[in-house]
């Protein structure tokens, strides 16, 4: 109400309270951004011994050299793979808890399936290498159980990669689906049946339509940080590994050329800008 | 209920089983194996814990351990306090550029940590803050804040502003309102958000990275190094302890915080 | 106690003009309603009262002392909310002594005070409740035991039995009566319950677009309605309009209406006529009109509402539907569809200036 908050309005008031909250962001994440930007418009980072100068070799570099361009596309590849198997995985998965389960086992499997999801991801990466590779767990117990003799060597190969990355993301998907399947009225599906829908025609005419915010707001939660994935192809990929967040942490941590880690960095940050300024209208109308 | 439906619902449930059979199946494997006595997870299965012991002698493991702790309690106890003050600041007042301000709150949610790890590197070593445990706790701040405001708002927006007022026509002056009504009622909301924090910080790993230094580390930058040195059953031990601690913290979030919204 | 007074108070928000030059004495421990539409700034005016809100200009006093720049928890009042805003935190009995803790009170006069509020309203034993064990009528009941509790100075109530189903209200409304009698609070209360604001206040100001339409006892107001909107918001009423006769109106068809009561008008001006549809006489044939019921009309009955102890009447008569209202005893009922005759007493009928 207009008259409940005019007599306590302001931003003077605000201030004290908003103020320390918001020059920690700046200073620790709207600076730093600011200055990746400038720094990758250099030759050398300024405060070094070496001369320094402007230069737009950083980004000639990406676009001169195919294998930047490559590797873009295969980690823009590697989040739609991801993404897509999230969707197929997580979907119903939220549908079925959203929809069939009820109650208090509802809340409890919706809880164990988000549970992971704020557990360390490195470490859960890490127990799939132990899972994967060769006479690891899935060999030992596929060669116990067959009959016949078979070598599952999974480990530092694309498919890992993949395996550990839905693994850390679906239930991203899961959440988001579940938060707009849930609101949607059970009557609305019940009205579609009464009017003759078949139980496909539903989902596909009702229930898919109604969720769509939950599926593009979760894809793009998972497909962000999954272009941007650096330590799970590492882990999983070994040599197969090499992606665009891969060859970024070599600028920063073995190669040590920064100007163009940080080129390379705020290509990848306009990627993630634009698709998700594509997502947001879906995303607005979900919020 | 038809037949149909009856075997379509039992599908149904088979699946979310097996959907956590793949989530939880690597870790509790990892965890069984930081038990068994070969070091190359051999089976048969024979109990050990000599895993654990000889973690307890890897002084580094144990002192990155305490960084990652110390740096989660200070992160929390910071994130709590800057990020609840101006949720309620965002609750309290109109002004122009709010609107703003509470979108500003989402690219370090959604901007790839990879993305802000770097630009943290570059930035804190251009002027000066330079590396170490002192720049993972600033950026671990900056990082979990956002979640925190996020989830105390959530919880504001539940609060009826006739509380406060309530409370006025009383008598009770700003503080007395805030302190007695404001807080209470919000305080599920800043646990929540402060447990939220402390995870994120703790098993910040990307932003760690970047910023830490071979003396300043925590924990999960020094199990990565070692994964990418070999696989050590240490590691593994180690890592059932995180994931143990993370999962528990999460289940006592949940307590305080529903994740579906109030029902 | 004190009484309040509001003077020339005007408050705009934006273009919207809430509070348009408002000035009304409130009697120090009278009982006060405050009536209007939704968006007649009756809440507005409350909450200025109050001090969650500053006027643009006017002053208002309580108990002499000017307090229109100060602060809500300064001027020592007490409010009671529509939903009663009861801290879900705290017991009932922390509840009602938070008034007086904020004040630093001592522990042992604060359980005395807040027993003392809490058998006053009649729920001495449920102090240790919390707000959500309660029900509705008990919520209230707590709400103005915290209200009052520390001795304020005004009891503000903004539509407090809104929330209240019909037969609890009614409970409410006598007791909220007797509990202010008792202490002898200068009460105003807000209410879009015409019913209510009647049967519960001493006097009445009914509000519309910001600006006070009359303000009086119930009684008045009601038997002397000073605008058409007055005489149809409060009650019901059936409207004539024509032409001034001095003291009456002539309808254009060339009817005459004597009135009794009301303004004074010169001849010739535009005016209308207001009767309330329970003055009116329903008959079947004209007879012989007596003095007192001088005025008469001829129509049909389009419409019969029967509700028990009495029945509603629609009559149709020259393109304007008219409301009678007679009381059910039980000797004639009549058709729809039959002509009847109208008669009613000119004391019955208020001259209103055109507005």
């Amino acid at each position: 109400m207009a008259a409940a908050t005019a007599s306590r309005s302001g931003l003077r008031s605000a201030l004290p309270l908003l103020a320390p909250a918001y020059l920690w962001l700046t200073v620790a994440i709207f600076l730093p951004l600011s200055a990746m930007v400038f720094f990758s418009f250099m030759t050398e980072l300024p405060l070094s011994e070496k001369p320094w100068a402007f230069t737009l070799g950083n980004y000639a570099a990406f676009f001169s050299q195919s294998l930047y361009l490559t590797l873009l596309l295969a980690s823009l590849r590697l989040g739609l793979e991801v993404t897509l198997w999230c969707v197929i995985i997580g979907y119903p998965a939220a549908y079925v808890l959203a929809k069939v389960l009820k109650g208090r086992s509802r809340e409890a499997i919706f809880l164990l399936v988000i549970l992971p999801f704020w557990s360390n991801g490195l470490v859960r990466i890490f127990s799939w290498a132990m899972v994967l590779r060769e006479g690891g767990i899935l060999d030992t117990a596929l060669n116990a159980v067959l009959p016949f003799k078979i070598n599952i060597d999974l480990m530092y190969s694309y498919p890992a990669v993949i395996i550990g990355l839905v693994h850390s993301y679906v239930p991203y998907m899961v959440l988001t689906c579940y938060l707009t399947l849930q609101a949607i009225d059970d009557s609305l599906i019940e009205a579609g049946r009464s009017l003759g829908a078949s139980r496909l025609q539903v989902l596909k005419r009702v229930i898919i339509p109604l969720s769509m915010p939950g599926l593009v707001a979760g894809a793009a939660l998972i497909f962000v940080p999954v272009v941007g994935s650096f330590m799970e192809p590492r882990i999983l990929g070994g040599r197969t590994g090499t992606f665009y967040g891969t060859v970024i942490e070599d600028q920063f941590v073995a190669v040590f050329n920064w100007p163009l880690g940080a080129a390379l960095s705020f290509i990848l940050l306009a990627v993630v800008l634009v698709i998700l300024a594509v997502a947001s209208p879906v995303l607005r109308r979900a919020a | 209920m038809t037949a149909t439906t009856r075997i379509l619902e039992w599908f149904g449930r088979l699946y979310i089983w097996l959907l956590l059979a793949f989530l939880y199946l690597p870790i509790i494997i990892m965890a069984l194996m930081s038990f068994n006595v070969s070091p190359f997870y051999q089976l048969p299965f024979e109990w050990t814990t000599e895993w654990y012991a000889s973690l307890w002698q890897n002084d580094q493991l144990i002192a990155a351990t305490w960084n990652s702790v110390e740096i989660a309690v200070i992160a929390t106890v910071i994130c709590t306090v800057l990020g609840s003050a101006a949720s309620l600041a965002l609750y309290r007042y109109e002004f122009r550029g709010k609107k703003f301000l509470q979108a500003l709150l989402f690219p370090p949610i959604a901007i790839p940590w990879l993305i802000t790890g770097t630009a943290m590197l570059i930035f804190f070593f251009g002027v000066g803050i330079g590396r170490g445990l002192h720049a993972i706790l600033l950026g671990h701040v900056a990082l979990a804040l956002p979640y925190v405001i996020v989830v105390v708002s959530a919880r504001l927006q539940t609060f009826a502003p006739e509380l406060e007022e309530a409370a006025r026509s009383l008598g009770a002056n700003q503080w007395q309102v805030t302190r007695r009504v404001t807080l209470p009622w919000i305080m599920p909301g800043v646990i929540a958000g402060g447990l939220f924090a402390f995870a994120v910080s703790f098993d910040q790993f990307v932003v760690s990275y970047f910023l830490a230094t071979p003396g300043q580390t925590t924990l999960p930058v020094e199990i990565y190094a070692a994964i990418r040195k070999g696989f050590t059953p240490e590691i593994n031990a180690v890592s059932t302890i995180i994931i143990v601690v993370s999962m528990a913290l999460m289940l006592l979030t949940a307590r305080f915080f529903k994740f579906g919204g109030e029902k | 106690m004190a009484g309040v007074q509001v003077s020339n108070v005007s408050r705009s928000f934006g273009a919207h003009k809430a509070l348009d030059d408002v000035s009304i004495d409130f009697a120090d421990g009278g009982f006060y309603a405050l009536l209007g539409p939704s968006g007649s700034g009756k809440t507005t005016l409350l909450r200025q009262i109050a001090g969650f809100d500053f006027p643009d200009s006017g002053r208002i006093t309580i108990g002499g002392e000017s307090v229109e720049r100060v602060p809500v928890e300064k001027r020592r009042i007490g409010m009671v909310f529509q939903n009663y805003a009861l801290f879900p935190n705290m017991s009932v009995a922390d509840n009602v002594a938070f008034g007086l803790s904020v004040r630093g009170e001592a522990k042992a006069t604060i359980a005395t005070e807040v027993q003392r509020a809490l058998d006053l309203v009649q729920l001495g034993k449920l102090g240790g409740r919390r707000p959500h064990q309660l029900s509705g009528g008990q919520r209230q009941r707590v709400a103005l035991a915290r209200a009052i509790v520390t001795k304020p100075r005004v009891l503000l109530l903004d539509e407090p039995l809104g929330a209240l189903d019909k037969a609890l209200r009614v409970d409410m409304q006598i007791e909220l009566k007797r509990i202010q009698r008792e202490i002898g609070i200068t009460t105003i209360f807000v209410t879009h319950d015409q019913e209510e604001a009647l049967t519960m206040s001493d006097r009445i100001g009914i509000l519309r677009d910001g600006r006070l339409v009359q303000e009086g006892p119930p009684e008045e107001i009601y038997d002397r309605p000073k605008s058409e909107f007055a005489a149809t918001f409060l009650g019901d009423a059936n409207i004539f309009r024509g032409d001034s006769t001095g003291n009456g109106i002539r309808l254009p068809d060339g009817t005459a209406i004597a009135a009794g009561a009301g303004a004074t008008l010169a001849a010739g001006a535009k005016a209308s006529c207001a009767v309330r549809p329970e003055r009116i006489r329903i008959a079947t044939e004209a007879g012989t009109p007596d003095a007192a019921n001088s005025n008469t009309l001829k129509g049909q009955i389009s419409k019969r509402i029967f509700a028990g102890n009495n029945s509603t009447y629609f009559v149709e008569r020259a393109g304007q539907t008219l409301k009678v209202i007679v009381q059910n005893t039980g000797m004639e009922r009549l058709a729809e569809g039959q002509d009847v005759v109208l008669h009613w007493s000119p004391e019955s009928t208020v001259l209103i200036a055109p507005g």
